[in-house]
């Protein structure tokens, strides 16, 4: 079963061009989704990974919404948005239990001067996180799988809603493109946000 | 603020093609059982959620297609109608946008599945996608009950593999409803999870929609029963 699947995933793919990054996303090894067997170890490992870029949005959203100078859109936005990321964190450490990371102190500087910075910040992570998710997500234990996947389908929406108040296209692709977990964490730290 | 669902958009109670062709029964026999108490009737007909963890990953991304169909179609007929060239220009490149997306989601699960593809059925979505705000009321319920559908079943894959692609499809999705509701006016992100549903559920909707309007002709002759 596995096999007939990978090869006409890659496939399709290819011919559907709607998978970006590479028909590689889909593929296991070397790929964006790197399959691992799930485990309760491998579960910790991504579900941490997870917590990270929860704990960050949420902190964006709340400094934005006390330091950005948010138009009205977008204070209304993260208004909703955040407190949506504070229940993803909790329930992630609720998972996690004592394997919980702690909270990281992001700095987000920067992206707090203007309302434009705040939304284009904004935007980088949610598509981030989004890549992360999908990237990881099919490794967790099936308990874990649903759970994230009822999460995952939010950061989406936001993502979406954001990429509205920006003009930006909402749904860019027909299939949202997987990152590895190295990809991200270099990308995070390029942003100073994670040492 | 109203909650758009599926369920609102078709308040007819009578009964319903679709449900055939997603239950393996005749229309004939179906409206003959669902005489006898129509929700009861459903229930028994579909395969208990409890049985979803048997459901092969053929069979999920079989129905993964037949809905996947029903909204390129939808999309499809509402370009073809003229429906959506009737909107403003941002609704239009929504609508499109949707289109060509779902129409891609088709073919990348038609390849997936090669030979075992089920045939097309065929939709009669009625007036709901001959009006901007008819086609539009559904378009928002369509794309949310898109996302409950994929939250439900991604779990349920085994290959982990088709898992990790179907979350590359489950957040278009998302994305979808979101900027649908944007458009209609309704909070894009309701709540920081989605519900998701089951496939017998999803079953339950679309069958009430009427949506789904031709049954496949039975395979087979029932076989006598084997009683020795």
């Amino acid at each position: 079963m596995t096999g007939w699947t990978r090869r006409r995933l890659l496939r399709a793919a290819a011919a559907g061009g709607a998978i970006v990054g590479g028909g590689a996303a889909l593929t296991a090894g070397g790929g964006n989704t790197l399959l691992a067997a799930p485990s309760v170890d491998t579960d910790a490992r991504i579900l941490n990974f997870f917590l990270l870029l929860e704990y960050l949005q949420e902190t964006l959203y709340r400094d934005g919404l006390e330091h950005g100078g948010l138009t009205d859109e977008l204070a209304a936005y993260a208004r909703t948005v955040g407190p949506q990321e504070t229940e993803h964190a909790a329930y992630l450490v609720k998972r996690l239990g004592a394997r919980a990371r702690p909270r990281p102190k992001a700095d987000f500087g920067a992206a707090l001067s203007s309302s434009e910075r705040f939304q284009a910040a904004a935007i980088d992570l949610e598509e981030t996180a989004i890549a992360a998710y999908i990237g990881q997500a099919a490794n967790l234990t099936r308990g874990a799988v649903g759970a994230v996947g009822t999460l995952l389908s939010v950061e989406a929406r936001q993502a979406a809603w954001l990429r509205s108040l920006a003009g930006a296209p909402p749904a860019p692709r027909a299939a949202d493109p997987a990152r590895k977990p190295s990809d991200v964490l270099a990308h995070l730290r390029s942003q100073g946000l994670v040492s | 603020m109203t909650e758009l669902t599926l369920e609102s958009v078709d308040r007819d109670e009578a009964l319903l093609d679709a449900v055939s062709e997603l239950y393996g029964s005749t229309r004939a026999g179906f409206l003959r059982g669902a005489a006898m108490g129509g929700a009861a009737m459903l229930s028994t007909l579909a395969a208990p959620p409890t049985a979803a963890a048997g459901v092969s990953d053929v069979a999920i991304l079989n129905f993964g297609l037949r809905f996947e169909r029903l909204q390129a179609t939808f999309y499809t007929q509402a370009e073809e109608l003229g429906t959506i060239a009737s909107m403003t220009r941002a609704k239009q490149t929504w609508a499109e946008t949707l289109g060509a997306h779902e129409r891609a989601h088709v073919r990348i699960i038609k390849q997936v599945l090669g030979p075992k593809a089920g045939p097309a059925p065929a939709f009669d979505f009625g007036e709901a996608n001959s009006t901007d705000a008819a086609f539009t009321r559904t378009a928002v319920a369509m794309e949310d009950l898109t996302v409950a559908l994929l939250t439900g079943i991604v779990p349920q894959v085994h290959d982990r593999a088709l898992t990790a692609a179907l979350m590359g499809l489950l957040t278009v999705e998302a994305r979808h409803a979101a900027w649908a509701r944007h458009i209609v006016g309704t909070v894009p992100a309701p709540a920081a999870f989605d519900t998701p549903k089951s496939l017998h559920q999803v079953r339950g909707v679309l069958a009430r929609t009427r949506f789904i309007a031709e049954q496949p002709k039975m395979t087979a002759k029932r076989r006598p029963k084997y009683t020795g």
